[in-house]
């Protein structure tokens, strides 16, 4: 059927083939063509460049925490007046941001929510609910989240002990976490935590 | 008058007794709701899981399960309506108890009755009873499902068996090639009178001199080692710049098929930037600790982050899409604006043990989506004006190409 030809063909392709079809190449990222158009000169956060670590920062980090006591930007130069949401948040972040952990009735007593419950707050807050809390809370703040029946302890907003928790309740909360829930405060904005308080006072009545 | 008094005294009896009768009534109606398991549940349920569990378990506070039998009931009420009374007046119980459990505070309960208590503790009862009938219910369609899963491996195991059985034969007839053909290098020639004793190496040299003059093998060997190096070519060229199937190990075995798969965790609560910033951002230690201050305390890779928090030291993750720098590329652009999903571009990263790029990230796979995409233009008044010029002269909608998506200093500059 074969000519002696096409069989020495197909069978030098194959071997061909077979040395070098496989390689154990998941933790190679390959040849680059042009290595110095491709990493960065200036500093960038989370970048990660072989024989180019950062020499002045601890463990070759580029990133750095901001110094203690430093302002964000965002709030430089702002009163905090409460003729727009901007100044409101600002002061509600001044007050919280004195108030020490441990210490509940100070945010019951003086926070308020700066945002009003809006159909697009409450569209954002749920957003921000869906994102941040419903794997252990559950969609419907019920405590059944997918997380919870691991972690266990989520309670069900519309209890009796909680359902009538208020703004800064709420707010302290999820900035410093309680009970068995941890801080959030670092991985959610202000304003993101303000607008979650606002639909999680909608589950409270769910 | 006698007579009257007589009715009259008669009539308040009756009042009392009627009054004492619809009493009793309303008490055993009460006493009956008081025991109501159905009742316990459903409080329990509202108050106390966040920190209790039913069965022995240790939640935050002690398992509840024997709680009846355990405490009196007038003690348990007195304790649910203000535990910091109850440990603050000395109760031996009370200070034992609040000290084994790290001084924690449980909330108090005013607002319960005696009769909820009761019944809370009448649903811990019935469900220590109940416990045993559930795990076998639950083991009998487990048993069911096994076989059904089974063969559907089955399926896949065949196709898997006959490839394996392709891959064989090819092999071995490989392996037969050159076992003929070291066999024919080491042979003998027939003709040669004392070939028994020359040695194997000279026999070898002497068969494989006469193998090269043969032009045959000449042009195979030829001809495989040009295959050899054109392949080796082609894949090194087509891999130049293109980091896709990139999957290295990190150091830390984290499944996102266990977090954002099975836990349907959201891609944003560790990658805080995502919709805020222009890196996504890998969560610090923090954020781990945030499950795994309880989950899983034992095992080797989270006690990683244990380490990492007591040294200060961060976790070194291995980033895996490294965009070039000579293109410019920003989260929140694409998934706050553009409305985009993560897998769009990452792939099902739940479904992935290992984090692997799956797009190519080339320029042409971006220009290609930028043609083909539609501008998320709803509710956002930055493209109220843009919308409305561009549907005077075209009657398609405004794709992010219009915008100047392929403009180059769009994102190289």
């Amino acid at each position: 059927m074969f000519t002696n030809k096409t069989k020495g063909l197909l069978l030098t392709g194959i071997v061909a083939l077979a040395m070098t079809s496989c390689g154990d190449k998941h933790n190679d990222s390959g040849t680059e063509f042009a290595p110095n158009m491709y990493h960065s000169v200036g500093y960038e956060p989370l970048s990660q460049t072989d024989g180019d670590t950062n020499t002045i920062n601890p463990h070759g980090m580029n990133m750095r925490l901001p110094v203690k006591g430093t302002v964000p930007r965002k709030y430089y130069g702002q009163e905090a007046k409460s003729d727009s949401i901007d100044g409101d948040l600002l002061q509600m972040e001044l007050i919280s941001r004195n108030i020490k952990s441990g210490d509940m009735a100070s945010s019951e007593a003086l926070l308020t929510n700066p945002y009003e419950p809006t159909e697009s707050n409450l569209e954002a807050g749920k957003a921000q609910y869906e994102r941040f809390c419903m794997h252990c809370h559950g969609e419907t703040g019920k405590g059944d989240g997918a997380v919870a029946k691991m972690y266990k302890g989520v309670p069900v907003y519309s209890s009796d002990a909680l359902k009538t928790l208020n703004d800064g309740h709420i707010y302290h909360t999820i900035t410093h976490g309680k009970g068995r829930m941890w801080a959030h405060g670092s991985q959610i904005s202000s304003a993101d935590r303000w607008k979650i308080v606002l639909y999680v006072h909608q589950l409270q009545q769910q | 008058m006698f007579c009257n008094k007589t009715i009259m005294i008669t009539m308040k009896r009756l009042k009392i007794v009627a009054l004492m009768a619809v009493l009793g009534f309303f008490a055993s109606v009460v006493s009956v709701k008081a025991q109501d398991p159905a009742e316990g549940e459903q409080i329990f349920k509202n108050n106390c899981t966040s920190c209790h569990a039913a069965t022995d378990e240790v939640v935050i506070g002690p398992g509840l399960k024997g709680i009846g039998q355990r405490r009196p009931i007038d003690w348990l009420v007195k304790w649910v309506h203000n535990p910091q009374a109850v440990i603050a007046s000395g109760d031996k119980y009370a200070v034992d108890l609040f000290n084994k459990y790290n001084k924690t505070q449980m909330s108090a309960f005013p607002s319960l009755s005696e009769g909820q208590i009761k019944s809370v503790v009448a649903y811990i009862d019935a469900q220590a009873a109940a416990a045993p009938a559930p795990a076998a219910d639950g083991a009998a369609p487990a048993a069911g499902a096994a076989p059904a899963e089974g063969s559907s491996n089955g399926g896949m195991m065949q196709y898997i068996m006959v490839a394996l059985l392709l891959i064989m034969v090819l092999v071995l007839i490989a392996l037969l090639s050159i076992v003929s053909s070291l066999s024919k290098l080491a042979s003998i020639s027939p003709d040669a009178a004392e070939a028994q004793n020359v040695p194997l190496l000279k026999r070898l040299a002497e068969n494989g001199k006469k193998l090269a003059a043969n032009s045959a093998f000449k042009t195979g060997a030829a001809l495989l080692i040009t295959l050899l190096i054109g392949k080796a070519t082609i894949d090194a060229a087509y891999g130049v710049g293109i980091h896709q199937g990139y999957a290295p190990e990190q150091p830390i075995q984290f499944s996102h098929k266990l977090h954002a798969g099975q836990y349907q965790i959201n891609c944003n609560y560790c990658h805080t930037g995502v919709y805020k910033g222009k890196g996504a951002n890998i969560p610090s230690a923090n954020i781990c600790m945030n499950c795994h201050n309880s989950i899983k305390r034992e095992s080797p890779e989270i006690q990683k982050i244990y380490r990492s928090l007591e040294k200060d030291e961060p976790i070194q993750w291995v980033r895996v899409h490294n965009l070039p720098d000579l293109a410019y590329f920003n989260h929140s652009q694409h998934t706050n604006v553009g409305g985009l999903e993560c897998s769009n571009c990452h792939g099902d990263i739940a479904k992935m043990e290992v984090v692997q790029q799956r797009s190519t990230l080339t320029m042409g796979w971006c220009i290609d989506c930028h043609r083909k995409t539609d501008v998320n233009t709803k509710g956002n008044a930055y493209y109220d004006k843009l919308v409305e010029l561009h549907s005077k002269d075209h009657k398609e909608p405004l794709k992010v190409q219009n915008i100047g998506g392929l403009e180059c200093s769009k994102c190289h500059y």
